[in-house]
Protein backbone atom coordinates (compact mmCIF):
# COMPACT_ATOMS: atom_id res chain seq x y z
CA UNK A 1 0.00 0.00 0.00
CA UNK A 2 2.80 2.01 0.79
CA UNK A 3 3.94 3.42 -2.44
CA UNK A 4 0.10 4.13 -3.14
CA UNK A 5 -0.05 5.85 -0.61
CA UNK A 6 0.43 10.25 -1.29
CA UNK A 7 0.59 12.85 0.59
CA UNK A 8 -0.63 16.69 0.14
CA UNK A 9 1.30 19.14 2.30
CA UNK A 10 3.15 22.18 2.86
CA UNK A 11 3.51 23.79 6.15
CA UNK A 12 2.27 27.24 5.52
CA UNK A 13 -1.51 27.71 5.05
CA UNK A 14 -3.25 28.47 1.76
CA UNK A 15 -0.22 27.33 -0.56
CA UNK A 16 -2.75 25.05 -2.36
CA UNK A 17 -2.56 21.80 -0.46
CA UNK A 18 -6.61 21.16 -1.02
CA UNK A 19 -6.22 22.47 -4.46
CA UNK A 20 -3.37 20.28 -5.24
CA UNK A 21 -4.64 16.95 -3.48
CA UNK A 22 -8.81 17.58 -5.97
CA UNK A 23 -6.97 18.08 -8.58
CA UNK A 24 -4.83 14.94 -8.41
CA UNK A 25 -7.30 13.00 -7.17
CA UNK A 26 -9.65 13.72 -10.43
CA UNK A 27 -6.65 13.83 -12.99
CA UNK A 28 -5.81 10.05 -11.75
CA UNK A 29 -9.46 8.89 -11.55
CA UNK A 30 -9.53 10.63 -15.43
CA UNK A 31 -6.85 8.59 -16.19
CA UNK A 32 -8.46 5.31 -15.36
CA UNK A 33 -6.97 4.64 -11.67
CA UNK A 34 -9.73 3.83 -8.67
CA UNK A 35 -8.46 7.07 -5.76
CA UNK A 36 -9.95 7.48 -2.70
CA UNK A 37 -8.80 10.96 -1.58
CA UNK A 38 -8.89 11.88 2.44
CA UNK A 39 -9.27 14.67 3.80
CA UNK A 40 -7.12 14.71 6.70
CA UNK A 41 -7.25 17.90 7.44
CA UNK A 42 -9.81 17.86 10.27
CA UNK A 43 -9.98 20.78 11.63
CA UNK A 44 -10.76 22.72 8.34
CA UNK A 45 -11.99 19.97 6.20
CA UNK A 46 -12.67 21.29 2.56
CA UNK A 47 -12.01 18.65 0.12
CA UNK A 48 -15.67 18.33 -0.18
CA UNK A 49 -16.13 22.18 -0.83
CA UNK A 50 -13.82 22.29 -4.00
CA UNK A 51 -15.60 19.16 -5.10
CA UNK A 52 -18.69 20.34 -4.49
CA UNK A 53 -19.65 17.44 -2.50
CA UNK A 54 -21.95 17.65 0.20
CA UNK A 55 -21.83 16.34 3.71
CA UNK A 56 -24.82 14.32 4.41
CA UNK A 57 -25.70 11.78 7.49
CA UNK A 58 -22.23 11.69 8.64
CA UNK A 59 -21.17 8.74 11.04
CA UNK A 60 -19.63 9.92 14.35
CA UNK A 61 -15.99 9.35 15.73
CA UNK A 62 -15.66 9.27 19.84
CA UNK A 63 -13.04 9.25 21.78
CA UNK A 64 -12.80 8.10 25.56
CA UNK A 65 -12.68 10.94 28.28
CA UNK A 66 -12.70 10.42 31.97
CA UNK A 67 -15.25 10.51 34.19
CA UNK A 68 -15.50 11.23 37.67
CA UNK A 69 -17.67 9.01 40.24
CA UNK A 70 -17.65 10.41 43.13
CA UNK A 71 -19.18 8.16 45.22
CA UNK A 72 -16.18 6.03 44.39
CA UNK A 73 -13.52 9.07 45.32
CA UNK A 74 -11.45 8.67 47.81
CA UNK A 75 -9.57 12.51 47.13
CA UNK A 76 -6.18 11.06 47.05
CA UNK A 77 -5.44 13.22 44.15
CA UNK A 78 -3.40 10.39 42.60
CA UNK A 79 -5.29 11.20 39.14
CA UNK A 80 -4.07 14.56 39.10
CA UNK A 81 -0.46 13.75 40.18
CA UNK A 82 -0.36 11.53 36.68
CA UNK A 83 -2.38 13.68 34.69
CA UNK A 84 0.67 15.20 32.41
CA UNK A 85 -1.67 18.19 30.55
CA UNK A 86 -2.64 19.60 33.63
CA UNK A 87 -6.16 18.39 32.88
CA UNK A 88 -7.20 17.78 36.59
CA UNK A 89 -6.78 19.94 39.39
CA UNK A 90 -7.35 18.89 42.99
CA UNK A 91 -6.45 20.21 46.63
CA UNK A 92 -6.11 18.17 49.90
CA UNK A 93 -9.46 16.98 50.83
CA UNK A 94 -11.37 17.79 47.56
CA UNK A 95 -12.69 16.06 44.59
CA UNK A 96 -10.81 16.63 41.80
CA UNK A 97 -11.89 18.57 39.07
CA UNK A 98 -11.54 17.46 35.10
CA UNK A 99 -10.87 20.04 32.55
CA UNK A 100 -11.60 18.33 29.93
CA UNK A 101 -11.13 20.84 26.96
CA UNK A 102 -7.45 20.17 28.16
CA UNK A 103 -7.72 16.33 28.28
CA UNK A 104 -5.61 14.53 25.61
CA UNK A 105 -7.94 10.88 26.71
CA UNK A 106 -4.76 9.36 27.39
CA UNK A 107 -6.05 7.22 29.97
CA UNK A 108 -3.28 7.84 32.34
CA UNK A 109 -6.20 9.03 35.49
CA UNK A 110 -8.11 6.18 35.01
CA UNK A 111 -5.31 3.10 34.94
CA UNK A 112 -3.87 5.08 38.13
CA UNK A 113 -7.32 5.45 39.93
CA UNK A 114 -6.66 2.80 42.89
CA UNK A 115 -10.31 2.82 43.51
CA UNK A 116 -11.90 2.90 39.87
CA UNK A 117 -13.36 5.69 40.65
CA UNK A 118 -12.66 7.46 37.21
CA UNK A 119 -14.04 5.22 34.44
CA UNK A 120 -13.35 6.06 30.88
CA UNK A 121 -16.56 7.45 28.70
CA UNK A 122 -17.33 8.02 25.32
CA UNK A 123 -17.10 11.34 24.58
CA UNK A 124 -18.28 12.41 20.59
CA UNK A 125 -15.02 14.17 19.23
CA UNK A 126 -16.09 14.36 15.34
CA UNK A 127 -17.03 13.23 12.17
CA UNK A 128 -16.21 11.01 9.66
CA UNK A 129 -18.27 10.33 5.98
CA UNK A 130 -17.33 9.48 2.35
CA UNK A 131 -18.64 10.75 -0.48
CA UNK A 132 -18.78 8.81 -4.02
CA UNK A 133 -17.82 11.65 -6.31
CA UNK A 134 -17.55 9.65 -9.58
CA UNK A 135 -17.09 5.65 -10.60
CA UNK A 136 -13.02 6.18 -9.78
CA UNK A 137 -13.02 8.74 -7.30
CA UNK A 138 -13.90 8.33 -3.55
CA UNK A 139 -14.15 11.52 -1.05
CA UNK A 140 -13.72 10.51 2.92
CA UNK A 141 -13.65 13.62 5.17
CA UNK A 142 -12.87 13.34 8.60
CA UNK A 143 -14.03 16.73 10.69
CA UNK A 144 -13.40 17.35 14.18
CA UNK A 145 -16.11 18.76 16.92
CA UNK A 146 -15.20 22.02 17.25
CA UNK A 147 -13.53 22.70 20.71
CA UNK A 148 -11.74 19.41 20.48
CA UNK A 149 -8.28 20.54 20.92
CA UNK A 150 -6.30 16.97 20.21
CA UNK A 151 -6.90 16.63 16.85
CA UNK A 152 -4.10 14.04 15.89
CA UNK A 153 -6.34 10.73 16.83
CA UNK A 154 -9.66 12.13 14.59
CA UNK A 155 -6.99 12.39 11.71
CA UNK A 156 -6.00 8.65 12.68
CA UNK A 157 -9.80 7.93 12.62
CA UNK A 158 -10.50 9.35 9.48
CA UNK A 159 -7.27 8.13 7.72
CA UNK A 160 -7.80 4.57 9.07
CA UNK A 161 -11.34 4.02 7.25
CA UNK A 162 -9.97 6.02 4.30
CA UNK A 163 -7.76 2.57 4.10
CA UNK A 164 -10.08 0.63 4.86
CA UNK A 165 -12.70 1.84 1.80
CA UNK A 166 -9.42 1.90 -0.40
CA UNK A 167 -8.78 -2.20 0.12
CA UNK A 168 -12.55 -2.97 -0.20
CA UNK A 169 -12.85 -1.29 -3.32
CA UNK A 170 -9.24 -2.11 -4.61
CA UNK A 171 -7.63 0.99 -5.01
CA UNK A 172 -5.22 2.25 -7.04
CA UNK A 173 -4.20 5.28 -4.70
CA UNK A 174 -5.24 6.99 -2.01
CA UNK A 175 -4.43 10.59 -1.52
CA UNK A 176 -4.15 12.20 1.93
CA UNK A 177 -4.62 15.88 2.33
CA UNK A 178 -3.09 17.57 5.51
CA UNK A 179 -3.86 20.31 7.71
CA UNK A 180 -1.23 23.35 7.46
CA UNK A 181 1.84 22.86 9.99
CA UNK A 182 4.03 19.82 11.25
CA UNK A 183 2.70 19.09 14.33
CA UNK A 184 1.21 15.73 15.57
CA UNK A 185 -2.49 16.10 12.97
CA UNK A 186 0.27 16.66 10.10
CA UNK A 187 2.15 13.79 11.69
CA UNK A 188 -0.35 11.41 11.35
CA UNK A 189 -1.47 12.00 8.06
CA UNK A 190 1.84 11.41 6.53
CA UNK A 191 2.24 8.29 8.47
CA UNK A 192 3.32 5.44 6.08
CA UNK A 193 3.23 7.62 2.85
CA UNK A 194 5.62 6.87 -0.11
CA UNK A 195 6.09 10.02 -1.31
CA UNK A 196 5.02 13.33 -0.29
CA UNK A 197 3.69 16.73 -2.78
CA UNK A 198 5.17 19.58 -0.21
CA UNK A 199 2.82 22.54 -1.95
CA UNK A 200 3.96 26.04 -1.50
CA UNK A 201 4.42 29.35 -2.79
CA UNK A 202 7.53 31.53 -4.40
CA UNK A 203 7.74 34.07 -1.39
CA UNK A 204 9.88 33.94 1.80
CA UNK A 205 6.51 32.51 3.60
CA UNK A 206 5.93 29.79 1.49
CA UNK A 207 10.33 28.98 1.63
CA UNK A 208 10.36 29.16 5.43
CA UNK A 209 7.57 26.55 5.83
CA UNK A 210 8.38 24.54 3.28
CA UNK A 211 11.77 24.36 4.84
CA UNK A 212 9.89 23.49 8.07
CA UNK A 213 7.71 20.65 6.62
CA UNK A 214 10.38 19.20 4.47
CA UNK A 215 12.12 18.91 8.36
CA UNK A 216 9.23 16.49 9.07
CA UNK A 217 8.91 14.73 5.73
CA UNK A 218 13.15 13.81 5.96
CA UNK A 219 12.67 12.79 9.86
CA UNK A 220 10.24 10.22 8.64
CA UNK A 221 12.00 9.44 6.05
CA UNK A 222 9.35 10.24 2.85
CA UNK A 223 10.56 10.59 -0.45
CA UNK A 224 9.35 14.55 -0.85
CA UNK A 225 8.97 16.46 -4.24
CA UNK A 226 7.76 20.39 -4.42
CA UNK A 227 4.96 21.51 -5.93
CA UNK A 228 5.22 25.19 -7.16
CA UNK A 229 1.93 27.03 -6.70
CA UNK A 230 1.56 30.52 -8.22
CA UNK A 231 4.81 29.96 -10.08
CA UNK A 232 4.85 33.32 -11.84
CA UNK A 233 4.65 35.71 -8.90
CA UNK A 234 7.13 36.62 -6.37
CA UNK A 235 10.61 35.52 -5.89
CA UNK A 236 11.01 31.62 -6.66
CA UNK A 237 14.80 31.92 -6.19
CA UNK A 238 14.27 31.16 -2.35
CA UNK A 239 12.28 27.79 -2.81
CA UNK A 240 14.82 26.27 -5.25
CA UNK A 241 17.60 27.11 -2.50
CA UNK A 242 15.31 25.02 -0.47
CA UNK A 243 14.92 22.31 -2.77
CA UNK A 244 18.45 21.98 -3.22
CA UNK A 245 19.32 22.49 0.02
CA UNK A 246 16.86 19.31 0.64
CA UNK A 247 18.08 17.78 -2.22
CA UNK A 248 13.98 17.82 -3.32
CA UNK A 249 13.10 18.18 -7.34
CA UNK A 250 10.16 20.98 -7.77
CA UNK A 251 8.29 18.64 -10.01
CA UNK A 252 4.97 20.54 -10.99
CA UNK A 253 4.63 24.38 -11.52
CA UNK A 254 1.08 25.97 -11.22
CA UNK A 255 1.19 29.37 -12.54
CA UNK A 256 -1.49 31.72 -10.98
CA UNK A 257 -4.62 32.51 -12.91
CA UNK A 258 -7.28 33.70 -12.26
CA UNK A 259 -9.94 31.22 -13.51
CA UNK A 260 -8.04 28.53 -11.06
CA UNK A 261 -9.25 31.22 -8.52
CA UNK A 262 -12.77 31.18 -9.92
CA UNK A 263 -12.87 27.08 -9.70
CA UNK A 264 -11.63 27.25 -6.70
CA UNK A 265 -14.51 29.79 -5.21
CA UNK A 266 -17.04 28.20 -7.04
CA UNK A 267 -16.57 24.39 -6.39
CA UNK A 268 -15.60 23.67 -9.92
CA UNK A 269 -12.14 22.11 -10.08
CA UNK A 270 -12.80 19.58 -12.59
CA UNK A 271 -12.27 22.25 -15.34
CA UNK A 272 -8.66 22.67 -14.09
CA UNK A 273 -7.51 19.60 -14.18
CA UNK A 274 -4.79 19.93 -17.19
CA UNK A 275 -2.89 22.44 -15.11
CA UNK A 276 -1.10 19.63 -13.20
CA UNK B 1 -5.87 44.60 25.75
CA UNK B 2 -5.32 41.45 23.99
CA UNK B 3 -6.47 41.32 20.28
CA UNK B 4 -5.99 37.58 18.34
CA UNK B 5 -6.01 37.33 14.79
CA UNK B 6 -7.28 34.12 13.87
CA UNK B 7 -9.05 32.44 10.37
CA UNK B 8 -9.82 28.71 10.53
CA UNK B 9 -8.40 28.42 6.80
CA UNK B 10 -4.98 29.22 6.45
CA UNK B 11 -3.45 31.44 4.05
CA UNK B 12 -6.65 34.28 4.71
CA UNK B 13 -4.22 36.68 5.68
CA UNK B 14 -4.00 36.54 9.11
CA UNK B 15 -0.15 37.25 9.91
CA UNK B 16 -0.73 40.48 6.96
CA UNK B 17 -3.42 41.74 8.99
CA UNK B 18 -1.59 41.09 12.40
CA UNK B 19 1.58 43.07 11.41
CA UNK B 20 -0.25 45.84 9.91
CA UNK B 21 -2.15 46.50 13.25
CA UNK B 22 0.56 46.05 15.39
CA UNK B 23 2.28 48.80 13.49
CA UNK B 24 -0.26 50.80 13.58
CA UNK B 25 -1.32 50.76 17.31
CA UNK B 26 2.70 50.89 17.96
CA UNK B 27 1.90 54.46 16.78
CA UNK B 28 0.51 55.78 20.34
CA UNK B 29 0.52 52.41 22.45
CA UNK B 30 2.83 50.11 23.78
CA UNK B 31 2.33 46.94 21.76
CA UNK B 32 3.62 43.51 21.68
CA UNK B 33 3.86 41.12 19.19
CA UNK B 34 3.03 37.54 19.63
CA UNK B 35 3.77 35.21 16.86
CA UNK B 36 1.46 32.10 17.89
CA UNK B 37 1.70 30.17 15.06
CA UNK B 38 4.52 28.14 16.46
CA UNK B 39 4.19 25.63 13.40
CA UNK B 40 4.85 27.71 11.28
CA UNK B 41 5.65 31.21 12.54
CA UNK B 42 5.74 34.06 9.92
CA UNK B 43 4.39 37.39 11.54
CA UNK B 44 8.32 38.13 11.82
CA UNK B 45 8.71 38.17 8.02
CA UNK B 46 5.59 40.22 7.81
CA UNK B 47 7.68 42.91 10.08
CA UNK B 48 10.59 42.23 8.18
CA UNK B 49 12.54 40.52 10.76
CA UNK B 50 14.30 37.32 9.35
CA UNK B 51 17.29 37.20 12.30
CA UNK B 52 16.14 37.14 16.18
CA UNK B 53 17.77 38.59 18.80
CA UNK B 54 17.71 35.98 21.31
CA UNK B 55 16.46 32.10 21.23
CA UNK B 56 15.68 29.75 23.80
CA UNK B 57 15.40 26.31 23.64
CA UNK B 58 12.51 24.94 26.03
CA UNK B 59 10.92 21.85 26.88
CA UNK B 60 7.35 21.38 27.42
CA UNK B 61 7.17 17.48 26.38
CA UNK B 62 8.70 14.26 27.44
CA UNK B 63 8.90 11.35 25.65
CA UNK B 64 8.92 7.81 26.69
CA UNK B 65 11.69 5.07 26.20
CA UNK B 66 11.94 1.44 26.36
CA UNK B 67 14.93 0.32 28.64
CA UNK B 68 14.92 -3.25 26.10
CA UNK B 69 17.59 -4.98 28.95
CA UNK B 70 14.62 -4.71 31.17
CA UNK B 71 11.76 -5.15 28.75
CA UNK B 72 10.13 -8.51 29.35
CA UNK B 73 7.84 -7.99 25.57
CA UNK B 74 4.83 -8.96 27.81
CA UNK B 75 2.80 -5.78 25.34
CA UNK B 76 0.73 -4.06 27.96
CA UNK B 77 2.51 -0.60 27.24
CA UNK B 78 1.11 -1.52 23.65
CA UNK B 79 -2.35 -2.17 24.58
CA UNK B 80 -2.50 1.13 26.89
CA UNK B 81 -1.02 3.76 24.09
CA UNK B 82 -3.48 5.90 22.91
CA UNK B 83 -1.91 7.00 20.26
CA UNK B 84 -0.14 4.06 18.57
CA UNK B 85 3.23 5.07 19.47
CA UNK B 86 4.29 1.78 20.74
CA UNK B 87 5.71 0.02 18.28
CA UNK B 88 6.06 -3.64 18.05
CA UNK B 89 9.10 -5.15 15.96
CA UNK B 90 11.20 -7.35 17.34
CA UNK B 91 10.33 -6.24 20.52
CA UNK B 92 8.65 -3.16 21.32
CA UNK B 93 9.59 0.29 20.67
CA UNK B 94 8.21 3.85 20.90
CA UNK B 95 8.03 6.11 17.95
CA UNK B 96 9.06 9.51 19.23
CA UNK B 97 7.30 10.90 16.46
CA UNK B 98 4.02 9.51 17.40
CA UNK B 99 5.12 10.07 21.63
CA UNK B 100 2.93 12.41 23.16
CA UNK B 101 4.55 11.66 26.37
CA UNK B 102 1.38 10.90 28.26
CA UNK B 103 3.32 8.70 30.53
CA UNK B 104 0.60 5.97 29.81
CA UNK B 105 3.35 2.97 29.20
CA UNK B 106 5.20 3.87 31.87
CA UNK B 107 1.97 3.59 34.59
CA UNK B 108 1.41 -0.10 33.10
CA UNK B 109 4.86 -0.98 32.76
CA UNK B 110 5.39 -4.15 35.43
CA UNK B 111 9.20 -4.14 34.75
CA UNK B 112 10.29 -0.26 35.36
CA UNK B 113 11.03 -0.88 31.73
CA UNK B 114 9.78 2.69 30.53
CA UNK B 115 11.46 5.95 31.65
CA UNK B 116 10.25 9.40 30.20
CA UNK B 117 12.90 12.16 29.36
CA UNK B 118 12.48 15.70 28.68
CA UNK B 119 12.75 16.80 25.30
CA UNK B 120 13.75 20.46 24.19
CA UNK B 121 10.86 20.32 22.03
CA UNK B 122 10.54 23.77 20.70
CA UNK B 123 12.19 27.51 21.27
CA UNK B 124 11.21 30.92 22.44
CA UNK B 125 12.21 33.54 20.51
CA UNK B 126 12.52 37.68 21.45
CA UNK B 127 13.09 40.47 19.02
CA UNK B 128 13.68 44.24 19.81
CA UNK B 129 12.08 45.63 16.51
CA UNK B 130 13.68 48.63 14.62
CA UNK B 131 9.79 49.32 14.82
CA UNK B 132 9.77 50.17 17.94
CA UNK B 133 7.99 46.92 19.79
CA UNK B 134 9.31 43.46 20.70
CA UNK B 135 7.73 40.67 18.45
CA UNK B 136 7.71 37.26 20.91
CA UNK B 137 7.25 34.41 18.56
CA UNK B 138 7.92 30.49 19.18
CA UNK B 139 8.78 27.40 17.00
CA UNK B 140 7.81 24.22 17.75
CA UNK B 141 10.50 21.96 16.42
CA UNK B 142 9.31 20.13 13.20
CA UNK B 143 7.87 16.31 14.41
CA UNK B 144 7.77 17.45 17.89
CA UNK B 145 4.44 17.13 19.91
CA UNK B 146 3.45 20.26 22.50
CA UNK B 147 2.32 22.80 20.24
CA UNK B 148 -0.24 24.78 22.50
CA UNK B 149 2.34 24.44 25.85
CA UNK B 150 4.76 26.49 23.48
CA UNK B 151 1.84 29.01 22.59
CA UNK B 152 1.21 29.28 26.40
CA UNK B 153 4.78 29.70 27.57
CA UNK B 154 5.50 32.29 24.59
CA UNK B 155 2.14 34.02 26.08
CA UNK B 156 3.86 33.93 29.85
CA UNK B 157 7.17 35.69 28.15
CA UNK B 158 5.00 38.45 26.14
CA UNK B 159 3.30 39.26 29.56
CA UNK B 160 6.57 40.63 30.71
CA UNK B 161 6.77 43.44 28.81
CA UNK B 162 5.07 46.60 29.66
CA UNK B 163 2.46 47.13 27.21
CA UNK B 164 -1.07 48.45 26.69
CA UNK B 165 -2.11 46.05 23.41
CA UNK B 166 -0.78 42.49 22.29
CA UNK B 167 -1.33 41.41 19.25
CA UNK B 168 -1.52 37.62 18.86
CA UNK B 169 -1.43 36.15 15.34
CA UNK B 170 -3.08 32.17 15.84
CA UNK B 171 -1.76 29.31 14.07
CA UNK B 172 -4.75 28.02 10.90
CA UNK B 173 -7.53 25.49 12.09
CA UNK B 174 -9.03 25.07 15.38
CA UNK B 175 -7.25 22.77 17.83
CA UNK B 176 -4.74 22.87 20.35
CA UNK B 177 -1.98 25.66 19.44
CA UNK B 178 -5.64 27.68 18.19
CA UNK B 179 -7.22 27.58 21.46
CA UNK B 180 -4.38 28.04 23.46
CA UNK B 181 -3.97 31.55 21.42
CA UNK B 182 -7.97 32.68 21.69
CA UNK B 183 -8.26 31.77 25.15
CA UNK B 184 -8.12 34.83 27.48
CA UNK B 185 -8.35 37.24 24.74
CA UNK B 186 -10.69 40.81 24.81
CA UNK B 187 -11.13 40.58 20.91
CA UNK B 188 -10.94 38.52 17.81
CA UNK B 189 -10.10 40.04 14.72
CA UNK B 190 -11.50 37.06 12.07
CA UNK B 191 -10.21 37.01 8.48
CA UNK B 192 -11.97 34.87 5.75
CA UNK B 193 -12.14 35.37 2.20
CA UNK B 194 -14.86 34.96 -0.38
CA UNK B 195 -14.85 31.16 -1.10
CA UNK B 196 -16.64 28.53 0.08
CA UNK B 197 -13.97 27.31 1.99
CA UNK B 198 -13.04 30.58 3.79
CA UNK B 199 -16.79 30.87 4.50
CA UNK B 200 -17.19 27.31 5.90
CA UNK B 201 -14.05 27.90 8.30
CA UNK B 202 -14.95 30.98 9.42
CA UNK B 203 -18.06 29.29 11.13
CA UNK B 204 -15.53 26.58 12.15
CA UNK B 205 -12.96 29.12 14.57
CA UNK B 206 -16.33 31.28 15.06
CA UNK B 207 -17.31 28.64 17.63
CA UNK B 208 -14.22 28.40 19.32
CA UNK B 209 -14.26 32.64 19.54
CA UNK B 210 -18.13 32.04 20.84
CA UNK B 211 -17.41 28.98 23.18
CA UNK B 212 -14.44 31.71 25.07
CA UNK B 213 -17.51 34.71 25.19
CA UNK B 214 -14.71 36.81 22.63
CA UNK B 215 -16.19 39.63 21.29
CA UNK B 216 -15.51 39.79 17.51
CA UNK B 217 -14.98 41.62 14.39
CA UNK B 218 -14.76 40.17 10.59
CA UNK B 219 -12.31 41.27 7.72
CA UNK B 220 -12.85 40.08 4.33
CA UNK B 221 -10.00 39.58 2.30
CA UNK B 222 -9.27 39.67 -1.04
CA UNK B 223 -13.59 40.19 -1.70
CA UNK B 224 -13.19 41.58 -5.37
CA UNK B 225 -11.94 37.53 -6.22
CA UNK B 226 -15.36 36.34 -6.11
CA UNK B 227 -18.13 39.73 -5.59
CA UNK B 228 -21.27 37.23 -5.48
CA UNK B 229 -19.66 35.23 -2.27
CA UNK B 230 -18.40 38.37 -0.72
CA UNK B 231 -21.88 39.80 -0.84
CA UNK B 232 -23.12 36.33 1.13
CA UNK B 233 -20.19 37.20 3.75
CA UNK B 234 -21.15 40.56 4.11
CA UNK B 235 -25.01 40.45 4.39
CA UNK B 236 -24.19 37.25 7.13
CA UNK B 237 -21.38 39.72 8.93
CA UNK B 238 -23.43 42.49 9.55
CA UNK B 239 -22.33 45.32 11.58
CA UNK B 240 -19.70 42.49 12.78
CA UNK B 241 -17.89 43.03 9.03
CA UNK B 242 -14.95 45.72 9.83
CA UNK B 243 -13.35 45.64 6.36
CA UNK B 244 -12.92 44.54 2.88
CA UNK B 245 -9.54 44.03 1.73
CA UNK B 246 -9.09 43.50 -2.05
CA UNK B 247 -6.89 41.37 -3.69
CA UNK B 248 -3.47 43.24 -5.07
CA UNK B 249 -0.32 41.88 -6.07
CA UNK B 250 1.31 44.42 -4.14
CA UNK B 251 0.73 42.72 -1.51
CA UNK B 252 3.00 39.67 -2.61
CA UNK B 253 5.48 42.61 -3.94
CA UNK B 254 5.82 43.56 0.36
CA UNK B 255 6.01 39.80 0.98
CA UNK B 256 9.13 38.93 -1.38
CA UNK B 257 10.67 42.48 -0.43
CA UNK B 258 10.13 41.79 3.31
CA UNK B 259 8.24 45.19 3.52
CA UNK B 260 5.53 45.88 5.64
CA UNK B 261 2.43 46.10 3.98
CA UNK B 262 1.44 49.02 5.71
CA UNK B 263 4.64 51.28 4.56
CA UNK B 264 3.46 50.09 0.37
CA UNK B 265 0.85 52.23 -1.89
CA UNK B 266 -1.07 48.88 -2.07
CA UNK B 267 -4.33 49.60 -2.65
CA UNK B 268 -5.12 47.15 0.17
CA UNK B 269 -3.46 49.56 2.79
CA UNK B 270 -6.29 52.10 3.01
CA UNK B 271 -8.62 49.51 3.67
CA UNK B 272 -6.64 48.08 6.45
CA UNK B 273 -6.18 51.55 8.20
CA UNK B 274 -10.01 51.22 8.00
CA UNK B 275 -9.88 48.41 10.38
CA UNK B 276 -7.38 49.98 12.36
CA UNK B 277 -9.47 52.68 13.00
CA UNK B 278 -12.82 50.62 14.29
CA UNK B 279 -10.56 48.71 16.59
CA UNK B 280 -8.27 51.22 18.21
CA UNK B 281 -10.49 52.50 20.39
CA UNK B 282 -11.53 49.13 21.94
CA UNK B 283 -11.58 48.54 25.70
CA UNK B 284 -10.63 45.15 27.78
Amino acid sequence: MKERLIASTGGKGGTGKSTFAVLLALKLSNDGEKVVLCDCDVECPNDYLLLNEEIVDPEPIYRELPELDEAKCVKCGMCSRVCKENAIFWVEEKFPMLFLDLCSGCGACWITCPNDAIKPKEELAGEYFSNEVNSNLWLVTGRSKPGISETGPIVGEAKGRAMKLAGDIKADRLIVDTSPGTHCNVIQALLNCGKAYVVTEPTPLGAHDAGLILELIQKMQIPAEIVLNKSDIGDRKQIEKIAINFGVPITIEIPYSDELVRAYSHGKLEEMVDLI
Amino acid sequence: MKIVVASGKGGTGKSMLASSMTILFSKNSRVVACDCDVDAPNLGLWLGITEYDTKKRISTSEKAYINPKKCVECGECFDACRFGAVERDRGFKINPLLCEGCGVCQLVCPEEAIELKKVMNGEIRLNETKLGFPLVSGQLYPGETGSGKIVQELRRKAEEFDQDVMILDSAAGIGCPVIASVTGCDFALLVTEPTPSGFTDLGRILEIVNHFQIPFGIVLNKWDINPTMSKKIESWSGERLLGKIPYDRKVVDSIVNLKPVIYSDATATSEILKVFEKIKNLKP
